[in-house]
């Protein structure tokens, strides 16, 4: 079990990866990777939704909706209970824990319409996947979106004091740039099936 | 009592929105409940008769092999005698869950694959789907292997640059093939 | 005589001059996601511009009944419902295209074009203009979806087309599958259709829409920061996402 539930973990953060391979997320990989303390902060928020919305979405789903044959409605509920969950955790985080809402606070609404964590919770069912193995996915998700935005918030900074050719300046170079460092991620094709296989 | 207005006049709208929504969706999915079911059903049948060309009907069974419930097919000829095997399998691939039915005659020997799911990468994995990748499998019987460059009687080749795909595929009509031996076994 | 120019310009203006993927970059994730092959990225354009343009009538219709404070949960739920209908008719009617897309096809809530049109657009204006926008907003979103999915689907795989018998299913049984590219399809280039393509085309295709818009005297397409943000005005970071804004102030 446990080796399963660390092949789930490995193939969501490295082979999967959910912004590289899977293109969720794009929009926050695009947008707010240029600084590395932004990139942190955005994917710490995401990580931390991502996690939280599994484990609220799964026992509505197992319970309320398959049980009553309600699987229809799946989209419209998780996609409500996301937008207020985020609400619920600013405004808790906002009265109780001040340190962690001033860090990640102001990405809280952003996340809300992130088809990251719309993408995982439904990918989840998509693959039958238990609670643990959910858990772990929407870990390993997370964890992959913070590794892209890290590296390619690193790849931008030196593009930076870079003479780019002038068609491509601005969102053009950013776009070949994460190409490129979306070949790097291929490299890790297999790796998880030759450790885990 | 204007602050319970204001509070109450979003609520109150908010609701109403919802529960038409809802009343929306429930109506559709009863019109369309039906014909996704005849869709499924067509589908597996015809994916059954693709497998196992030889019989012209099929009767579901189950079979519990290690401690999990599988359904099966017998087929059948026209004249009622058992001419295969169909199973679905499950297992997980690059990327996610890939469903496989695997198609057997009588004598344990593979007439025929077809994948049903897979969420594999376009250009790769994707390729299983083609038939030089699935008639590896025709005729073949027992526990197979994946090989990069197949020779012997039980390997199959895998398909270039997804050797996941190919060895999850594999475990699918290994698996497939097993269930089948057991169910024989069980008949004779 | 204005009323009625004013009218083709909501249309109009979806498809060129303010394309939502070429030139407002909205929509990335299921424009790299789905433009592996032309027929899937056909069929996400139709199914992304019903969910559009029904969205955006209703939403037009009751924009005076929503109370602006639950303005945005409304929307989510307005477009969420059609986008389950649309995953519940093509599941029925139309198989395999609801395998292709897969995920992407629900994921079609949280597509910031169409949260972006309610939020900009049908919450402001009339059906009418609401309809003529949604269609012309989303007929650029097939068009752009169109251009990429074919340098990738000719490059990637030496097909085209291929797989649009499925879309053409719901008319009735076509023969015509698609055509091969020879040579291409000997020896295809799958770096186009795997994710690194995706990103390399679609970068391209922006330096090439870019260069066109340059030529007119145009702005560059750029992540517009906050202002293409349906989110902004409920977002406690305004400003933040201006990261390339700022810079062209500077």
């Amino acid at each position: 079990m446990t080796k399963l539930l660390l092949s789930v973990l490995m193939t969501a953060i490295l082979t999967n990866n959910f912004v590289l391979a899977k293109f969720l997320g794009i929009c926050p990989f695009l947008g707010v990777s240029k600084k590395l303390k932004t990139a942190a902060g955005m994917s710490l928020a995401v990580i931390f939704v991502m996690v939280l919305a599994t484990a609220v979405t799964y026992p509505i789903n197992k319970y309320l909706l398959v049980n009553n044959g309600l699987e229809y409605l799946q989209t419209i509920v998780f996609i409500l209970v996301i937008a207020a969950l985020v609400q619920l955790v600013e405004i808790v985080l906002k009265k109780y824990m001040k340190p962690l809402y001033n860090a990640l606070g102001i990405y809280l609404p952003l996340i809300t319409t992130n088809c990251a964590v719309l993408g995982v919770v439904l990918l989840n069912v998509d693959n039958g996947y238990n609670f643990a193995m959910s858990m772990v996915n929407s870990l390993g998700g997370g964890l992959g979106f913070m590794l892209a935005m890290i590296m390619f918030a690193g790849v931008r900074e030196r593009m930076e004091s870079c003479d780019i050719p002038k068609a491509l300046q601005g969102l053009p170079i950013t776009l070949i740039a994460a190409s490129l460092t979306s070949v790097s991620f291929l490299g890790f094709t297999g790796v998880v099936e030759s450790i885990f296989g | 009592m204007s602050k319970l207005k204001e509070i109450l006049i979003p609520t109150v709208a908010l609701f109403v929105i919802c529960l038409i929504s809802t009343a929306l969706l429930g109506g559709t999915n009863m019109m369309t409940a039906d014909k996704i079911e005849q869709v499924a059903s067509e589908t597996a049948e015809k994916a059954r008769t693709a497998v196992c060309s030889s019989a012209s009907s099929f009767e579901e069974k189950k079979l519990t092999v290690d401690g999990s419930e599988y359904t099966f097919y017998v087929g059948k000829d026209a004249g009622g005698e058992t001419v295969g095997y169909t199973v679905t399998t499950q297992d997980k691939s690059y990327g996610g869950t890939i469903e496989i039915m695997t198609g057997f005659d009588k004598d344990g020997k593979i007439t025929g694959i077809e994948i049903l799911t897979i969420d594999d990468t376009p250009g790769l994995g994707m390729n299983a789907k083609s038939d030089k990748f699935k008639n590896e499998y025709v005729g073949k019987s027992g526990e197979l292997v994946v090989s990069k460059n197949a020779s012997a009687d039980n390997e199959i080749q895998a398909i270039t640059g997804a050797t996941i795909t190919s060895k999850a595929v594999t475990r699918c009509v290994n698996l497939a093939s097993k269930i089948v031996s057991e169910a024989k076994g069980g008949a004779d | 005589m204005a009323e009625k120019k004013s009218l083709r310009h909501e249309f109009t203006k979806g498809i060129v001059e303010e394309n939502p993927v070429l030139r407002l970059v909205l929509g990335t994730c299921p424009t790299l996601a789905v433009s592996t092959s032309v027929s899937s990225a056909i069929g996400m354009g139709i199914a992304a511009t019903i969910v559009l343009v029904c969205s955006n009538i209703v939403i037009s219709a009751l924009r005076k009944v929503i109370p602006s404070k639950v303005r945005i949960p409304a929307y989510i739920v307005i477009i969420a419902s059609f986008v389950t209908m649309i995953q519940l008719l093509f599941k029925a009617y139309v198989p395999a295209l609801d395998s292709a897309l897969g995920v992407y096809l629900p994921l079609i809530v949280v597509n910031c074009i169409i949260l972006g049109r309610a939020e900009a657009f049908a919450s402001k204006n009339t059906v009418i203009a609401s309809a003529l926008d949604g269609i012309g907003m989303g007929f650029g979103f097939t068009a752009a979806l169109f251009l990429i999915s074919t340098v990738r689907e000719i490059l990637g795989s030496g097909t085209f087309l291929a797989g649009i018998k499925d879309l053409l299913a719901v008319f009735g049984d076509f023969s015509f599958n698609g055509f091969k590219i020879p040579f291409i399809s000997e020896n295809p280039m799958i770096i186009f259709v795997l994710a690194p393509g995706g990103f390399f085309v679609f970068g391209i295709m922006i330096a090439l829409s870019n260069r066109i818009a340059g030529k007119k005297g145009k702005k560059k397409a750029e992540l517009r920061g906050c202002e293409a943000c349906p989110m902004a005005k409920s977002c406690s970071m305004v400003g933040s996402c201006d990261e390339n804004k700022e810079e062209a102030q500077a």
